[in-house]
């Protein structure tokens, strides 16, 4: 174990020191709410202004730190740290003072609240969100209007009248659901222009819904790809074997009995184009095309 | 009007009350929380206390109990590590089994889940909320102190790894340890019984571990095990590093 441990807990940050001087205890800010802001990823980015003296003081070839979080502010001094076993964790903190519960509680709803809000604030987790929310739109869209066939009116009368009331907000609603569907493409296209071309925005909204992210779609493989959206578990022989691709761009110039096979190289080209738009963002649209369009003339001419 | 049976404490926590008929068995948790309700439970009122439904169905825990699980159970006072907490329906039984002098930190990384999770323990007050990956057990370290029990439930591949490490880290040396094992994500080339197996196979070597019940048919192909730490728990050097990056443990 090292001679000096840095541990953030709550709060505070601590510096134990060899053994005659005292424990350095440092809040990083007074306020709860200000400290939360520089806590949402579990420890400060930035140490106290007395911590760095005294480190400069002590002057350690390397410090032991807990959480390894702190690493990169005691990087910045230019100190090396070494991860803490867990062992030797446990035995540096038993020996810290307790933290004020109702300090640790407001304190841990804070960084809560902080955490979320910056985390949702990316343009990908908002896509996701507005991803699953059009979604669900077209969902209740399609059921309402299907129950909504079935009612049978007289003209004249009250019925009627109650059916163009409903007509009315039907169209409401349907304009509210194109018009999200349209933010939801403009934000798949600015996130993932390479998918969004390969197979139309809405798909490409839908897969990074699905995955979680652009990163976890990019992540996965081709087969992975193909099945996302679908509820049914996977099996080898009975299991589901279209995602949402079934509906992208294109896959209604394919006959109906090939659309499996392009609904394969679909998706193979898919994680092709996802891995650009999520690793080295370069612009791959031209080629990604010209396979894809190769593909369904290919499809198109040659029965099985 | 029929008389509604007497509820009673029971004699292994007095905030979990069960209510006996000929029929069946139900139990509810005295609440420390304000309304809305967290999941659609039933709240009522008797003797100047709050009493909130608790769902088999929904709770793996209440799951257990009706499958009369043995093992321990939170207790109040003491504080406990939750992993997976979800939007924090068995959270908030929990919670409600550790009374106002408990405190359970709950761990999601989800972060839609964490939203609702975070707006249920505004209402809960020993409830406290961290978004991060219990994979990573090392990473909420500045918040979690040790604990007097860890309760796992996350559907992932490496369950039983994140839950051991997690207690090599937190759990205190007399703690308590329950898991929700959900065998149907841990893959799919062994049983559900097989993956039983492995799991108590590789718990057994760090807990004295209670007879484990299968909470069929509320939750299929999932079982509940527990147990507490023996000293090799701790001693182990070997599973020191968190078990992230490390390949998910199938069964053979």
């Amino acid at each position: 174990m090292a001679a000096s441990v840095l541990l953030a807990r709550g709060r505070f940050v601590y510096l134990v020191r060899p053994a005659p001087q005292p424990v350095l205890a440092v809040p990083i800010a007074d306020d709860l709410t200000a400290a939360a802001r520089r806590l949402t990823h579990g420890a400060p980015d930035e140490l106290p202004r007395a911590i760095v003296e005294a480190l400069r003081a002590l002057a350690p070839p390397s410090i032991a730190v807990d959480p390894p979080q702190l690493a990169a502010a005691t990087m910045r001094l230019g100190v090396r740290t070494v991860e803490l076993a867990p062992a030797d964790a446990r035995r540096a903190r038993e020996a810290l003072p307790a933290v004020e519960p109702r300090e640790e509680r407001l304190l841990l709803l804070a960084i809560g609240h902080a955490a979320l809000d910056e985390a949702m604030r990316s343009p990908e987790e908002m896509l996701v969100s507005l991803t699953r929310e059009e979604e669900r739109i077209e969902r209740a869209l399609r059921r309402e209007g299907n129950a909504a066939d079935q009612f049978v009116t007289v003209s004249d009368s009250p019925l009627a009248a109650y059916a163009e009331e409903w007509a009315r907000f039907r169209r409401a609603f349907e304009r509210h659901h194109a018009e999200l569907e349209g933010r939801v493409r403009t934000l798949a296209r600015e996130i993932a222009p390479n998918l969004s071309t390969v197979v139309g925005g809405k798909v490409a909204s839908r897969l990074i819904a699905a995955a979680g992210g652009l990163l976890p779609l990019a992540r996965s493989d081709s087969a992975r790809l193909q099945l996302l959206g679908t509820r049914r578990r996977p099996s080898h022989d009975r299991g589901p074997r279209f995602g949402v691709i079934r509906l992208a761009d294109r896959m209604s110039d394919v006959p109906d009995d090939r659309r499996g096979a392009y609904a394969r190289s679909l998706a193979a080209l898919a994680v092709i184009a996802a891995r650009a738009d999520a690793y080295t963002h370069a612009d791959l649209t031209p080629s990604l095309l010209a396979r894809r369009d190769r593909r369904v003339e290919t499809l198109r001419r040659r029965r099985p | 009007m029929r008389r509604p049976s007497p509820l009673q404490p029971s004699e292994r926590n007095p905030r979990l009350v069960e209510q006996r008929s000929p029929e069946r068995t139900v139990w509810f948790t005295e609440t420390v929380g304000h309304e809305p309700p967290v999941a659609r439970e039933r709240w009522f009122l008797r003797g100047g206390r709050t009493y909130r439904s608790w769902d088999p169905s929904r709770s793996k825990l209440a799951g257990a109990l009706v499958h009369d699980w043995r093992g321990d159970v939170p207790e109040p006072g003491e504080r406990w590590l939750y992993l997976g907490a979800a939007t924090g329906t068995t959270v908030s039984h929990v919670a409600d089994l550790l009374g106002p002098e408990g405190r359970v930190y709950s761990i999601e990384v989800s972060l839609r889940a964490f939203g609702r999770l975070l707006s249920f323990a505004e209402r809960w007050p020993n409830v406290l909320p961290i978004l991060a990956d219990a994979r990573r057990p090392e990473q909420y370290a500045a918040f979690v102190p040790l604990v007097d029990g860890i309760y796992t439930d996350i559907a992932q591949a490496d369950q039983v790894e994140i839950a051991l490490a997690n207690a090599r880290r937190y759990l205190r040396g007399s703690g308590k340890f329950l898991l929700a094992l959900k065998t149907s994500s841990m893959g799919r080339e062994a049983s559900a019984v097989e993956h039983l197996r492995a799991a108590t196979e590789v718990l057994g070597r760090s807990f004295d571990l209670d007879r484990a019940v299968h909470l069929a048919p509320q939750h299929r192909a999932h079982y509940f095990l527990g147990g507490r730490p023996r000293r090799s728990l701790f001693d182990a050097p070997k599973g020191a590093r968190s078990p992230a990056g490390s390949p998910a443990r199938r069964s053979r």
